[in-house]
C-alpha cells in the first residue's frame, strides 16, 4: 500500500465519519470522568458540566465513607478476574485444541453442545446457582464466582478457530514422532503458539468477569466480599444517589480495564487473526 | 471436581518424556474437553433442568422450595397467549434489528477502512471504538440518562440549537433538527434510544471481529486483483466480502444471541424498576424486552414457574433464529 | 431464660461456650441503613457482647437477594429490612417468624405503633411478619410563591378535582410551572380515597379485583383531564428531570410521603427554602408512602438477639426520634410521635409546624389490608393508564381490560 498525502473527497468524508464516530464512542467516558470531578448539584444541573471540576477528592471521600470496603471490593474483583482469566486460558485452549486437531467420536455433536450453551438465557440461573453454592458451602467465597465461569463456550470456540488455522498439523505429528506425550505436545508445542489468541481471550474474560453483576449479587453477602459493580450498585437507593461518588468509583473501576486494554490492544486484534499470516 | 483438576494439572508438571498410558491419542481429546463438560454439568445443566422442572410448576420463591405446585403445561399456554409476552417479543425483535443491522453495516466498512487506510493509528482508533464494550453499565447508564434528559440533556441542547439557528429570521435547519426539546422517554423514542446505546456498545466489538478476519486475507490476492485492473470497490465486493463470510456468520450469530437476550441496557435506560418497583420498560412498556419480561415475571410478580416458561420459549426462539441464520449462510455459499 | 437462650445459641454457633460474642447480621438498603449505622454504637454500649454486621444493597437488589435467600432457605440474615411494598409477599411466604407468637408476643405492643402499620405486616393467616420502624404519612407540598403569583389559593386543594385542574391551568399560564410532576400521581391519590379499615386498594377479601369500581374510574378521569389540560410535567419521581424541575420551580406541587420535605431541603431544592408549604392531601385522602419494617427469617441464627435489636430500633423512643431528626424518617412509634420535637417549626416550610399535621394524617390513615398480588395489580393499572394517557384509550375499556388482565395473572 503506497502512502498518499493527497486524499480525494470521498476519503476525506470517510476520515471525518470515522473521527466523528470515535468522538461518539468516547463521549460517555469523557462525561463519566468529568462527572467524577463534580458535586451532585452540578451534575444534575443544566446544562451539565462539560469540563473537569475540583470535586474528585471529595467524591472519593464520599465513596469511601459510604463504601468503607471499596478497596477490598477492588481486590476481590481483581482476584476473581485474574483467576477466572487464568483458568479460562488453560481450559479453553485445552478444549479448543482437542476440537481443532483430534478426530474422535461425537466430536461434532459435543462441539454443538458447547456452542448451544451460548443460547441459554442467563437469568433464571440466579436461584439454582444460589442452591448449588449453598450446597457446596461456597457462599461469600470467590470460587463461587470464578469456577462457574472457568471455561467459557466462546473461549473454546475462539481457541478452536485459532488453533485449527494457526498450528500446522505436521508440527504436531513431528512432535509425536519425537515421543512427545499428548499433554506434552499441547504444553510445549501448542501453548507457546497460541499467544495472540490467548491475549484476546484473556482480555475478554477479564472484562466479563470484572463487569459480572448477577452472580455476585446472589452469592456475595458480606460487603467486604462485594465485587466493584455490586458495591457501586449499593449506593443507588431511593432518594439521593451520590452520582459524583458513583462516577468516581466507576472511573477507578474502569481504570484497570483501560490500562490492560492499552497494553493488550495490539494483541487483541492480532489474536483474532486466525493465523493465516503465519501459516 | 478437585480430583479432576489435579489430574489435569499433574501432567503439566511432569517431564516431557514421561508418558501416561491412560492419556492416549484416543482418550486425550475427551480428557481435554472434560473440564468444560464437568463445569457445565455442575453449574449449567443443573440450573437448566431446574428451570425445566420449574416451568411446569407454580412457585412463589419466597415460600421456599416446598412451595411448588404442579400445573402441567399451563404456564406455557399462559405465556403463549399473553399480550405482554407478545409485546415484549415484538420490542426485542425491533431493537435487535434496529441496533443489530447497523452494527454490522458500520463495522464492516469501518474495519475495511481501518485495515486499508490506517496503519500507525489503527490500534488507537480501534481502541476508541472498543471502549464502550469494556465499561460497566452503571456509570454509563447514568451518563446516558443525563445526556438524553428531556429538559436538561446535552443532546437536546445541541439538537435544538441547530434547529433554532437563525439566519435572516429563517431557521434553515429547522426541518432537519427539532426546534423543541424531544421527550426521549416518549414511547415513540424509547426503542430508538435503546437501539442507539446497544449499537454504541457493540459496534467496536464487531469491528474488532471483522478487522481480525480482514488481516487473514492474504495481501497478494489484492495485488493480483490490482494487476488485473480491479478497482478498490471491486476488490471490496469480490475479494473482501466473500472472504469475510465465515466471520460474518460468527459475528451475526453472536449478535442474534446477544440481542435477543438483551436486558441490562434497556432495563437501566428505562429507569430500572422505577420508584414503586412495579413498572418496568418505561411508559407503555415500550422498552420492555423478552428478558425483562422474564425478570418482571420472576421478581415483580414472584411467579418463577411462568418466568421459567418464558425463559424456555425464549431459548427456543433464539435457537430457531440461530438455525435460520445458519441455514441462510449455508445456502448462499 | 433469656441468658440461657443466648448462651445456647452462641454455643451452637461457635461450638464452644467460651466465645460469648454474637455477630448479628442485619440486611438493609439505603437510606434506611443510615439509621442502623447510627444505632450500632448506641446499641453496643448496652450490649458489648453483640457485634452487628450491616449488609446493604440497593433497594431492588436487596429485595431480590432476600427473595432468593427465602427461596433457598439459606444465607438469611438475622434481621431483615423489608419495605412496605414487599411485606405482603414476605408475610405470605412462611419463611418469616410470626412475631405475634411467643417468645416475641409482639401484639402486646400493638397500641404503641401507628394504627395502620401492624395490619400492613399481617399475613393471611393472622401472622405478624414484621415490626414497623418508620412510616410515610402523605402530604401535599406546594410552592406558595408560585400559587400566589398565579392568584390561586389553598382552596384548590379541596375535594374538588376540577378546581385543582383549573388552578393548575392558571399556574401554568401565569408562571409556566407544571401543577404536578405526573398525571399518574393523581391516580395514585384517588385510588386511595374513601378507604375504610379492612378494605384493600386493589382487592376485596375474596381476591376479587376492584379496579372497575368508581374509585378507579374517577382516578383515571382526573389523571386524563390533568394530562389534557397540560398541567403535568410528564416526569416520574426520582428522575433527574423531576429533581431539576423541583429545583427550578417548574413543578408547583408534589404529593408524597412527609419525608420528601427532608429530601427537598437537603439536596433537591435547598435554594427554595421558605417557599414550600405542606398541606393535607386533597379529597380527604390519608395515605402512607413507603414505610420500613424489620422481620426475622425463620432460619435466622440469632433470633433472640435479632429481636432485642429490632425492639431497640422500633420501640426505643430516643432511637426513633434520632432517626426522625436525622433522616426525616417519620416514627412509627406513637410515643415518639407525641414528642415535643413535633412542635418545632420547620424553616424550609416557612416555619410551618408541619410535623403536627403529618401526625394528624398518620392517625387517620386507614388500616387497609395488603394483598400479595398488589404489585401485579399496580403494574397492570399503570400499564393501562399509560394507554389512556398516551393513546386516548377509553377509560371504561381500559379498566375492564385491567380487570381481565389481573384476573388472568392472579391465577393461583
Amino acid at each position: 500500500m503506497e502512502r498518499r498525502i493527497i486524499l480525494d473527497p470521498g476519503q476525506w468524508i470517510a476520515f471525518m465519519v470515522v473521527a466523528v464516530g470515535a468522538m461518539i464512542m468516547l463521549g460517555p467516558f469523557y462525561f463519566m470522568f468529568v462527572f467524577a470531578t463534580h458535586s451532585n448539584t452540578d451534575i444534575l444541573s443544566v446544562p451539565p458540566p462539560v469540563w473537569f471540576g475540583g470535586q474528585f477528592v471529595a467524591n472519593v471521600q464520599v465513596l469511601l465513607e459510604k463504601l468503607p470496603y471499596f478497596w477490598n471490593n477492588l481486590g476481590v474483583s481483581f482476584y476473581v478476574a485474574i483467576i477466572t482469566t487464568a483458568l479460562n486460558l488453560f481450559f479453553c485452549s485445552l478444549a479448543g485444541y482437542a476440537f481443532a486437531t483430534y478426530e474422535f467420536r461425537f466430536k461434532n455433536l459435543l462441539f454443538m453442545i458447547v456452542m448451544s450453551t451460548l443460547l441459554i438465557p442467563p437469568f433464571l440461573g440466579m436461584i439454582p446457582t444460589t442452591l448449588i453454592m449453598t450446597l457446596f458451602g461456597w457462599m461469600n467465597e470467590p470460587r463461587a464466582l470464578y469456577l462457574p465461569m472457568a471455561c467459557s463456550a466462546l473461549g473454546v470456540f475462539l481457541m478452536r478457530q485459532y488453533i485449527s488455522s494457526a498450528i500446522p498439523r505436521e508440527l504436531l505429528e513431528a512432535a509425536r514422532m519425537d515421543g512427545c506425550g499428548e499433554f506434552a505436545t499441547f504444553r510445549h508445542i501448542v501453548l507457546p503458539l497460541t499467544g495472540p489468541a490467548m491475549g484476546t481471550l484473556g482480555l475478554i474474560t477479564f472484562i466479563t468477569s470484572w463487569n459480572n453483576f448477577m452472580t455476585p449479587l446472589v452469592v456475595m453477602r458480606d460487603m467486604e466480599m462485594y465485587t466493584v459493580p455490586l458495591a457501586l450498585r449499593a449506593l443507588q437507593g431511593s432518594g439521593q444517589v451520590p452520582w459524583g461518588a458513583i462516577c468516581a468509583g466507576s472511573s477507578i473501576a474502569v481504570a484497570p480495564l483501560l490500562v490492560i486494554f492499552i497494553l493488550a490492544s495490539r494483541r487483541l486484534i492480532e489474536g483474532m487473526t486466525a493465523g493465516a499470516l503465519k501459516g | 471436581m478437585s480430583a479432576v483438576m489435579e489430574r489435569r494439572e499433574t501432567p503439566a508438571a511432569a517431564p516431557v518424556k514421561s508418558r501416561r498410558r491412560w492419556l492416549t491419542r484416543k482418550t486425550a481429546p475427551y480428557v481435554f474437553i472434560s473440564p468444560f463438560f464437568i463445569l457445565f454439568a455442575v453449574f449449567g445443566l443443573f440450573p437448566l433442568l431446574f428451570t425445566i422442572y420449574l416451568s411446569f410448576h407454580y412457585w412463589d420463591p419466597s415460600t421456599g422450595l416446598g412451595g411448588m405446585k404442579w400445573v402441567g403445561f399451563e404456564n406455557f399456554t399462559f405465556v403463549l397467549t399473553d399480550d405482554w409476552f407478545h409485546k415484549s417479543l415484538y420490542n426485542t425483535f425491533w431493537i435487535a434489528l434496529v441496533s443489530g443491522v447497523p452494527q454490522h453495516l458500520a463495522a464492516i466498512p469501518l474495519a475495511f477502512f481501518l485495515h486499508t487506510r490506517l496503519s500507525r493509528w489503527r490500534n488507537a482508533v480501534v481502541g476508541l471504538y472498543f471502549l464502550p464494550f469494556i465499561t460497566s453499565t452503571v456509570a454509563i447508564s447514568l451518563v446516558f440518562t443525563s445526556l438524553f434528559s428531556r429538559d436538561y440533556g446535552l443532546i437536546n441542547v445541541l439538537l435544538t440549537q441547530m434547529g433554532q439557528w437563525e439566519v435572516a429570521g429563517l431557521r434553515p435547519l429547522g426541518w432537519v433538527f427539532p426546534t423543541e426539546n424531544i421527550d426521549w422517554n416518549d414511547p415513540g423514542y424509547t426503542k430508538w434510544v435503546i437501539s442507539f446505546v446497544v449499537w454504541w456498545r457493540y459496534v467496536g466489538w464487531n469491528t474488532v471481529l471483522y478487522l481480525s478476519a480482514l488481516q487473514t486475507i492474504p495481501k497478494d490476492l489484492y495485488e493480483a486483483a490490482s494487476i488485473d485492473g480491479a478497482s478498490r470497490r471491486q476488490q471490496f465486493w469480490h475479494i473482501t466480502v466473500p472472504l469475510l463470510r465465515p466471520m460474518m456468520f460468527l459475528a451475526i450469530t453472536l449478535s442474534i444471541i446477544g440481542n435477543l437476550q438483551l436486558f441490562e441496557e434497556p432495563f437501566i435506560l428505562t429507569g430500572g424498576l422505577g420508584p414503586g418497583g412495579t413498572s418496568i420498560g418505561g411508559p407503555d412498556q415500550a422498552g420492555k424486552t423478552a428478558a425483562m419480561h422474564m425478570y418482571a415475571t420472576a421478581y415483580i410478580e414472584s411467579d418463577f414457574g411462568t418466568a421459567s416458561a418464558v425463559a424456555w420459549l425464549l431459548f427456543l426462539i433464539i435457537a430457531m433464529m440461530t438455525w435460520a441464520n445458519n441455514k441462510a449462510f449455508k445456502e448462499k455459499s | 431464660m433469656k441468658i440461657m437462650h443466648a448462651l445456647l445459641l452462641s454455643a451452637a454457633m461457635s461450638g464452644s461456650v467460651a466465645a460469648q460474642t454474637v455477630t448479628l447480621e442485619v440486611a438493609s438498603f439505603p437510606d434506611l441503613d443510615r439509621g442502623i449505622k447510627a444505632a450500632i454504637p448506641l446499641y453496643q454500649e448496652a450490649h458489648p457482647d453483640v457485634e452487628i454486621k450491616l449488609v446493604s444493597l440497593a433497594f431492588g437488589d436487596h429485595h431480590n437477594a432476600m427473595t432468593t435467600s427465602l427461596a433457598t432457605g439459606s444465607n438469611l440474615p438475622d434481621v431483615m429490612a423489608v419495605e412496605v411494598g414487599f411485606i405482603g409477599k414476605f408475610a405470605a411466604s412462611g419463611g418469616i417468624e410470626d412475631l405475634s407468637k411467643p417468645p416475641y408476643n409482639a401484639m402486646q405492643y400493638q397500641d404503641q405503633f401507628a394504627r395502620f402499620t401492624l395490619p400492613q405486616a399481617t399475613g393471611g393467616e393472622g401472622n405478624l411478619a414484621a415490626i414497623p420502624v418508620d412510616i410515610g404519612p402523605g402530604a401535599l407540598f406546594y410552592r406558595q410563591d408560585l400559587l400566589q403569583k398565579a392568584g390561586v389559593d389553598e382552596s384548590a386543594f379541596s375535594n374538588n378535582w376540577d378546581a385543582f385542574i383549573e388552578a393548575g391551568k392558571k399556574v401554568k399560564e401565569k408562571t409556566g410551572a407544571y401543577m404536578v410532576a405526573h398525571a399518574g400521581d393523581l391516580k395514585d391519590i384517588i385510588i386511595r380515597s374513601d378507604l375504610e379499615d379492612g378494605e384493600g386498594i386493589f382487592f376485596d377479601k375474596e381476591n376479587n379485583s376492584l379496579v372497575t369500581s368508581p374509585r378507579f374510574e374517577k382516578a383515571f378521569k382526573v389523571a386524563k383531564a390533568a394530562r389534557d389540560a397540560g398541567i403535568d410535567a410528564k416526569v416520574k419521581a426520582w428522575t433527574s428531570e423531576w429533581t431539576e424541575g423541583l429545583r427550578r420551580g417548574q413543578i408547583a406541587t408534589q404529593m408524597m410521603g412527609s419525608w420528601v420535605a427532608g429530601h427537598l431541603a437537603n439536596w433537591i431544592a435547598p435554594e427554595s427554602a421558605g417557599l414550600w408549604r405542606s398541606k393535607q392531601l386533597p379529597d380527604n385522602v390519608y395515605a402512607s408512602w413507603g414505610g420500613s419494617f424489620y422481620a426475622i427469617p425463620a432460619k435466622a441464627q440469632h433470633k433472640h438477639e435479632a429481636w432485642e435489636f429490632i425492639r431497640f430500633l422500633a420501640l426505643n423512643k430516643s432511637m426513633q426520634l434520632e432517626a426522625f431528626h436525622k433522616l426525616d424518617a417519620f416514627p412509627a412509634l406513637v410515643t415518639a410521635q407525641n414528642d415535643q420535637f413535633l412542635q418545632q417549626p420547620i424553616e424550609f416550610l416557612g416555619g410551618q409546624k408541619a410535623r403536627v399535621q403529618w401526625k394528624e394524617a398518620a392517625d387517620r390513615i386507614p388500616a387497609i389490608t395488603v394483598n400479595k398480588y398488589d404489585t401485579i395489580a399496580d403494574e397492570i393499572v399503570n400499564a393501562e393508564l399509560d394507554k389512556v394517557l398516551l393513546h386516548d384509550k377509553d377509560i371504561k375499556e381500559a379498566l375492564a381490560d385491567a380487570h381481565k388482565l389481573i384476573k388472568r395473572r392472579v391465577r393461583y
